[in-house]
């Protein structure tokens, strides 16, 4: 029983990784993948946004970074999008300097205000040199199937690997939260001057925090760009996607790792079927239930639905 | 050269007009509840759709429909905060930030939804009357949207300045503690500010609809912008929000012409980081907190 209490989320693994072996149907294998990255990409936000309290409506802007990396690499110069990843990650730990030192300097609402004036600039930047990075239309990544190419044919691989980038922010996350730097995190997120006066460089542990954030985050970027094969700015620098790279997160609860696994697994196939059976016909409405429900569910239960569920079994196991 | 000057001049400052008043709802809001409205773009909107079927159906010119659109913008902004940001004081600062960004969404994608992605425009007679001074050309519209922008900040001023709820808003702003302890129903200010500022867009909008067109996105632009104005004139500062608009608008103005006009917001953000870095207070002296 220890051993299935600490392991848990070892066999959740297990069980989605059998699951994904055994699903034949492409639509269902494209949910899971959706859903495995949803929360790659959350738990990502979550390490600045959940643990440290710094909200960043800007997290496209690193995605964005991520995919445009790997892509013109691949393009320009034929280099495996396995290294463009990396390079795309690294790009985005750059970037998120350049944001972070002068708004964590201060306090409050600067650094969110920040993080959309940044993807919005960035986005502009790639429409403006558009012989480099092909403008508002894109690029279309021609499909040369094989391993270093990081294209396959059918959906399974990419299941797999994004089940791997799953379970690697999650234990990454697991890891913070007890860690030096997830004390740190959370001392500064209920009280900055108190933490500070406890000695704690609030300032640098905010730091880290984004770089290992954006650092993540951009590698997903990049494996959404293979799995797509198709980049734009509008989409992948929008402040839709950085609410929506945030929305499980709130939803499932804000500052756990548990918290966007719970969110995804809600919110991304909801997302998903609605884009598919009503955004045809009815351009906005898929959104407007979305925006609904992150309304919903901030009031009525804002600290999320997984502190919530397990109030409530605490409550019953103990009367 | 001089001319082009002039002319970029006198255009930046009459859009930074319009900026400035969408700037000032924002900074207002933000001073008094500590809350940014992730929504502010979208009641302006909202005001520039209702503007133009106002006008679309009964033939009311933009000017006069600044009647009908400012309290109802008002109405509007005042009823978000009493049915859903008030819920919301005494939990954790991001749910307001959530729940604003929340509205947002819904209210973009309903105006997507509801009046479909195309650009709608008002046709004036005067749309496209100038005024010439030797060379430079001023157009008529976009003065009088400046001139009523200018003096409505002003009457905004006066009553922040000189009324009894303008000093209880100014108050719970410094302090909602002392306020309250003052006797002020602090309750009421937030509801009464949040409506104050989603009526400054009213105006901004219904001032926007002569000279730009609305499509269900257009919240967007103008909010980045005010993000920009109320970083640079300080958070919270009103006055500072004002010269921050007009600074922006010429900003916009001369990076379009000497740099191009698809990178302006690009500069805007330039000057946005350079102001955090140089003096995070803002350029028009001190925040509160």
């Amino acid at each position: 029983m220890r051993f299935l209490k600490g392991n848990s989320f070892l066999l959740f693994l297990v069980f989605l990784a059998i699951l994904v072996s055994m699903v034949q149907n492409a639509f269902v294998l494209h949910l899971l993948i959706m859903v495995f990255t949803s929360i790659a990409l959350g738990l990502a936000w979550n390490i600045i946004g959940g643990y440290g309290g710094q909200l960043s409506f800007g997290h496209a802007a690193f995605y964005g970074i991520g995919a445009y990396t790997s892509t013109l690499l691949f393009v320009h110069w034929g280099i495996t999008p396995w290294l463009g990843m990396i390079a795309g990650g690294i790009l985005a730990v750059i970037t998120s300097l350049v944001l972070g030192i002068p708004c964590f300097r201060l306090r409050g609402t600067y650094f969110t205000l920040a993080t959309i004036a940044f993807a919005e600039v960035l986005r502009i930047l790639i429409v403006y040199f558009k012989e480099f990075t092909g403008g508002s239309i894109g690029i279309v990544l021609q499909f040369k199937g094989g391993f270093w190419n990081f294209m396959f044919r059918n959906r399974e691989p990419f299941a797999y690997i994004a089940l791997g980038f799953m379970a690697l922010v999650y234990y990454l996350s697991v890891w913070i939260e007890n860690s030096r730097l997830g004390y740190y995190l959370t001392a500064l997120k209920e009280n900055e001057d108190g933490a500070r006066a406890l000695g704690i460089n609030t300032y640098q542990s905010k730091l880290i925090a984004l770089m290992i954030s954006a650092f993540v985050t951009a590698l997903i970027g990049s494996f959404f760009a293979q799995y797509l094969t198709f980049i734009e700015p509008e989409s992948e620098f929008s402040l839709g996607l950085s609410i929506a790279i945030s929305l499980p997160v709130m939803i499932g609860g804000i500052g756990t790792a548990m918290g966007p696994v719970i969110g995804a697994f809600i919110i991304t196939p909801l997302q998903e079927l609605l884009r598919i059976y009503i955004s045809g016909e009815y351009q906005g409405l898929q959104n407007i239930i979305y925006g609904i429900i992150l309304v919903v569910v901030v009031i009525c239960i804002p600290q999320g639905i997984h502190k919530w569920a397990t109030g409530i079994m605490w409550r019953k196991t103990r009367s | 050269m001089l001319i082009i000057i002039g002319q970029s001049l006198i255009s930046g400052l009459l859009m930074g007009g319009i900026y400035a008043l969408v700037s000032i709802g924002l900074t207002l809001i933000f001073g008094v509840m500590n809350v940014v409205n992730f929504a502010h773009g979208e009641f302006l909107m909202l005001a520039m759709y209702l503007t133009f079927w106002v006008f679309h159906y009964f033939q009311v010119d933009p000017y006069v429909s600044l009647l009908i659109v400012t309290p109802a913008l008002f109405l509007i902004g005042a009823i978000t905060q009493r049915y859903l940001i008030q819920h919301l004081i005494q939990a954790e600062h991001y749910t307001q930030i959530f729940a604003t960004v929340g509205i947002s969404t819904v209210m973009a994608n309903a105006a997507l939804f509801f009046w479909k992605a195309d650009y709608r425009m008002v046709k004036t007679p005067y749309m496209s009357s100038t005024l010439n001074f030797s060379d430079l050309v001023v157009s008529y519209p976009r003065l009088i949207s400046f001139l009523v922008a200018i003096a409505i900040t002003v009457l905004l001023f006066m009553f922040l300045k000189h009324t009894y709820l303008g000093r209880a808003i100014r108050a719970t702003a410094q302090d909602n503690t002392g306020a309250k302890l003052m006797g002020v129903n602090i309750n009421r200010v937030y509801i009464f500010t949040f409506g104050l500022g989603s009526a400054c867009v009213g105006v901004a909008g219904a001032l926007l609809m002569p000279i730009y067109y609305a499509f269900p996105t257009v919240g967007l632009h103008f909010v980045l912008t005010a993000f920009v104005v109320v970083v640079l004139g300080g958070m919270g500062n009103i006055t500072g929000a004002l010269f921050g608009g007009l600074v922006i608008g010429v900003v916009e103005a001369f990076s379009g012409f000497f740099i191009s006009p698809q990178l302006k917001e690009a500069v805007y953000f330039v000057i946005f980081v350079l102001v955090l870095l140089v003096k995070p207070s803002g350029l028009f002296g001190l925040t509160k907190g």
